[in-house]
């Protein structure tokens, strides 16, 4: 009953304030994951990619955004991917990596016979020179990633070998991102910092020109190793950062392919014959961070807050106990994203995290009973910070009905991102909204934001048992000793109730029809090395 | 007339460097720390640190001032500190489609808006007026983004005949260049019209009502001259004052209209550069669009005098 009741007031709300967004019930036709499709498509022609935002600078050492990944998966190949099941590939590199016993030594051996888009050849120094500028360059988005390399140098033409401070597990995973592209040593030297202006790596395609804010083109590479599987001329990204705009165009047919559409213009797309639908579960997720201990900023040592929120467990366990994940999904996203509990995807390859049907449901007599048990003030005054895209604005009303149930006054602050940022890192908040994009190896979903002092620990979380670990999780290589390990920090996580996780979203890619060959994975990248038009 | 201009030329240079400080101190004002937009997803504090020491954010304000006028001086606009393109060759390649856009739009609302306006004061009390005047209506009450999104729909999916967004150079392909800016220009010119409509309607109904069209019609001149070179010709300084402060506003309507057709103009440039308090892109776009803002004032100062002779600029004889 009571279930019911923050159900309709939820539906309420969302279709208050959505305006006429029709909010259908099934979603049956999208609940399965189509990652590609295998129709033969014919040689030449163009693809243009719309992007929900402008990418920031096609440089891999200093790129920081998911639609850039998505511009690099065309013209910058890394050493490692993952395949269509999330397992890591060579890709650059001619097999996984050799580790020493200790772990310390990490050997890797590149393709032969690869050749930059600028016509010079790619080799063990390249690499190197790729790394160490990675790990070096002021600026460097990389840095963190590649600190435990103390050292990298070519012991032969196409072998480098890797000298660590300690065992790194994560690095094969990181070298499957941008770490592990590597860029023309002769365009580094050349154009210097201007490299963004002129990248050079080995891809499909290779770079022509940017126009900021309207398109990015690429066209096909003669040089690539494997460029008789390309069949496509070339590819032209447009950020269409409105979701309405960008359906408008895949209809029109000015568009081929949209990337990351939202839940409700999926829906409409589903509507399209000429239109079709790639997803896959993703690597990141979605919730709420609570501020625990942050009164001093990033990277410093937690604090006391006097907020009941910050100061007992039971308020915040009580607080996650009155929200209904399931709910969420169904009135927010239509039943098309999932509802999460911990950091780490179930779908990783390296270490599954909690299935969705294991997350606690909503109990609200159990949550009045801790706040009764803490001795607090009913109603708990708490405000939310939240980001001032629709999506956000909805969960947060719904958020905002289920907690009042259960004795908790959640008003709602949107705030714009930069401004938000600036906020929450400083520790200016209760309750924000906070998400990742994922990574191929669980560390990248948890050190950074769990650990004591962690480079993205905007909650103030410090505990010793989490940051024990973390660390063990690091530097483990038996797979099933690290889902153990991965297992005991989520529940550890959970039991903080500092970050509250509430939702994993899907990649959904929207396509034409007569578009074959796109591989949409589980790091979130459109994949258009083998795409073309159909025959 | 020589000496009016080099006065506001004067005028023009010292409120461009005021506008200079206030928009970098406005932009500085703004919540937010660009170092941490542009980190994104990935910050640390030694990240950050690089960051700010790279782009020169650590530095006192002044100085930060100083080396952004110095730069302009020379026309170093700078880099982008998001995408890294020069913000000279972002400023180069929006410019244009801006421009162009206003221009459609402009052109739109003096040939509907005048035409319109003249037929309600010309027919006023009949049919066409009340046409007119509804027209209007409806021209200034549709949100933009409203009638962008219905336009696409019904001129580019269900009757194709314009596409949908995107920018081609008219020098480029002048048809694919007009399919692609038509629908922009009905968007962000129809309130302008409407607005152009209702003031050419007032001003000609004053002017139809004077003694000397009423003179002009003694004198046995046809209705078409009466109405062309008599009662126009005088309403228009009226109109001409009007459309000289609406061309502002439509530079900066442009931003919502450049986000629906994806034109990568000013607008879009501008919003960009917010979101990402990318100060370097801003600071010029601003002081750009101030520049612009104090050219179209004198140009209509100037326009004044070629359309009414009575009116001599800076008082000459």
């Amino acid at each position: 009953m009571r279930r019911k009741t923050v159900a309709l007031v939820a539906v309420a709300l969302v279709s208050f304030t959505s305006g006429c967004t029709s909010l259908q019930s099934s979603a049956t036709e999208v609940g399965g994951v189509r990652k590609t499709d295998d129709r033969s498509v014919r040689d030449g022609g163009t693809l243009t990619v719309a992007l929900n935002s402008d990418p920031d600078k096609l440089d891999p050492t200093l790129a920081q955004t998911l639609v850039g990944r998505t511009v690099f998966a065309g013209m910058c190949e890394k050493l490692y991917d993952i395949d269509e099941d999330g397992t890591v590939v060579p890709q650059l590199a001619a097999s996984l990596p050799a580790v020493s016993d200790d772990g310390r030594t990490v050997t890797l051996t590149v393709r032969p016979g690869l050749k930059f888009s600028d016509g010079t050849p790619l080799d063990a120094q390249a690499v190197v020179t790729s790394l160490l500028r990675h790990r070096d360059l002021p600026g460097s988005a990389r840095g963190t990633e590649l600190a435990p390399v103390r050292k990298a140098e070519a012991v032969g033409p196409l072998t480098v070998r890797m000298t660590l401070d300690h065992a790194y597990v994560p690095l094969t995973g990181v070298l499957a991102d941008r770490a592990g592209m590597v860029m023309s040593p002769a365009a580094l030297e050349k154009y210097g910092k201007n490299f963004t202006n002129h990248p050079s790596c080995v891809g499909p395609f290779r770079f022509v020109e940017r126009v900021g804010g309207d398109r990015i083109v690429l066209e096909k590479d003669p040089n690539y190793y494997d460029a008789d599987r390309v069949h496509l001329d070339g590819v032209v990204y447009k950020p269409i950062p409105d979701g309405n705009v960008r359906l408008a165009n895949l209809r029109s047919g000015d568009l081929q392919v949209g990337d990351q559409m939202g839940p409700v213009d999926v829906r409409s797309a589903l509507t399209e014959p000429e239109l079709q639908l790639f997803n896959s579960p993703s690597l990141g997720y979605q919730g709420i961070g609570l501020n625990v201990g942050n009164v001093k900023g990033l990277g410093q040592k937690p604090g006391k807050i006097d907020t009941p929120i910050a100061r007992d467990v039971r308020v915040r366990e009580a607080f996650e106990l009155a929200i209904d994940r399931d709910l969420i999904n169904e009135v927010v996203f239509q039943g098309m994203y999932e509802p999460a509990c911990g950091p780490i995807s179930p779908q990783s390859a390296i270490a599954p995290g909690v299935e969705p049907e294991d997350c606690p449901g909503r109990d609200v007599d159990r949550a009045k009973k801790l706040l009764k048990e803490a001795g607090v003030k009913t109603p708990v005054k708490i405000e939310l910070k939240t980001s001032t895209t629709p999506e956000q604005g909805r969960v947060g009303q719904v958020l905002q009905a289920m907690v009042k149930e259960a004795g908790f006054d959640l008003s709602l602050r949107p705030t714009e991102y930069a401004t938000m940022l600036a906020e929450t890192d400083a520790g200016d908040y209760d309750v924000f909204t906070s998400g990742w994009s994922g990574r191929l190896d669980p560390d990248g979903n948890v050190s950074n934001f769990l650990k004591t002092a962690g480079a993205m620990n905007a909650y103030g979380l410090g505990d010793p048992e989490i940051d024990k670990l973390i660390a063990e999780g690091r530097s483990v290589a038996d797979p099933a000793r690290r889902t153990e390990i991965y297992d005991a920090l989520t529940r550890r996580v959970q039991a903080a109730h500092a970050l509250i996780y509430l939702y994993r979203q899907k990649n959904y890619v929207v396509a034409s029809k007569d578009v074959a060959g796109i591989q949409v994975y589980g790091d979130g990248l459109v994949r258009l090395k083998n795409a073309g038009y159909t025959r | 007339m020589t000496k009016y201009l080099l006065t506001r030329l004067r005028q023009s240079l010292i409120t461009l460097f005021l506008v200079s400080i206030v928009v970098f101190a406005g932009i500085r004002a703004l919540p937010g720390d660009p170092a941490l937009a542009l980190a994104g997803e990935e910050r640390s504090p030694e990240a950050l640190a690089a960051i700010r020491a790279s782009y020169g954010l650590d530095d006192n304000v002044v100085v930060q001032y100083g080396r952004f006028i110095g730069h302009a001086l020379t026309g170093d606009l700078g880099n982008s500190s998001r995408t890294g393109l020069p913000v000279a060759d972002a400023i180069g390649q929006a410019l244009p489609v801006t421009l162009e856009l206003a221009a459609l739009s402009l052109l739109l609302a003096i040939v509907v808006g005048i035409g319109a306006g003249v037929v309600a004061a010309v027919r006023r009390g009949k049919p066409e007026e009340w046409l007119a005047n509804a027209v209007a209506l409806v021209g200034l009450s549709i949100p933009t983004f409203w009638l962008g999104i219905v336009l696409v729909l019904g001129f580019a999916i269900a009757l194709p005949v314009f596409a949908a967004s995107g920018y081609v150079p008219f020098g480029t392909d002048p048809v694919d260049n007009l399919r692609r800016m038509v629908l922009p220009a009905i968007v962000l010119g129809s309130g302008l019209a409407a607005v152009v409509m209702r003031q050419t309607r007032a001003a000609m109904l004053d002017s139809l009502s004077a003694d000397y069209v009423r003179t002009a019609r003694a004198k046995g001149l046809s209705q078409g001259s009466v109405v062309g070179g008599h009662a126009l010709r005088n309403s228009l300084v009226t109109v001409v004052t009007v459309l000289g402060l609406q061309l502002g506003h439509l530079i900066s309507g442009a931003v919502v209209t450049e986000q629906i057709f994806v034109l990568p103009g000013f607008g879009k440039l501008t919003i960009d550069a917010v979101f990402t308090r990318d100060y370097a892109t801003l600071q010029a776009v601003v002081l750009c669009t101030s520049a612009a803002y104090i050219l179209i004032n004198l140009l209509v100062d100037v326009v004044y005098s070629v359309i009414d002779p009575r009116i001599r600029l800076g008082g000459a004889r």
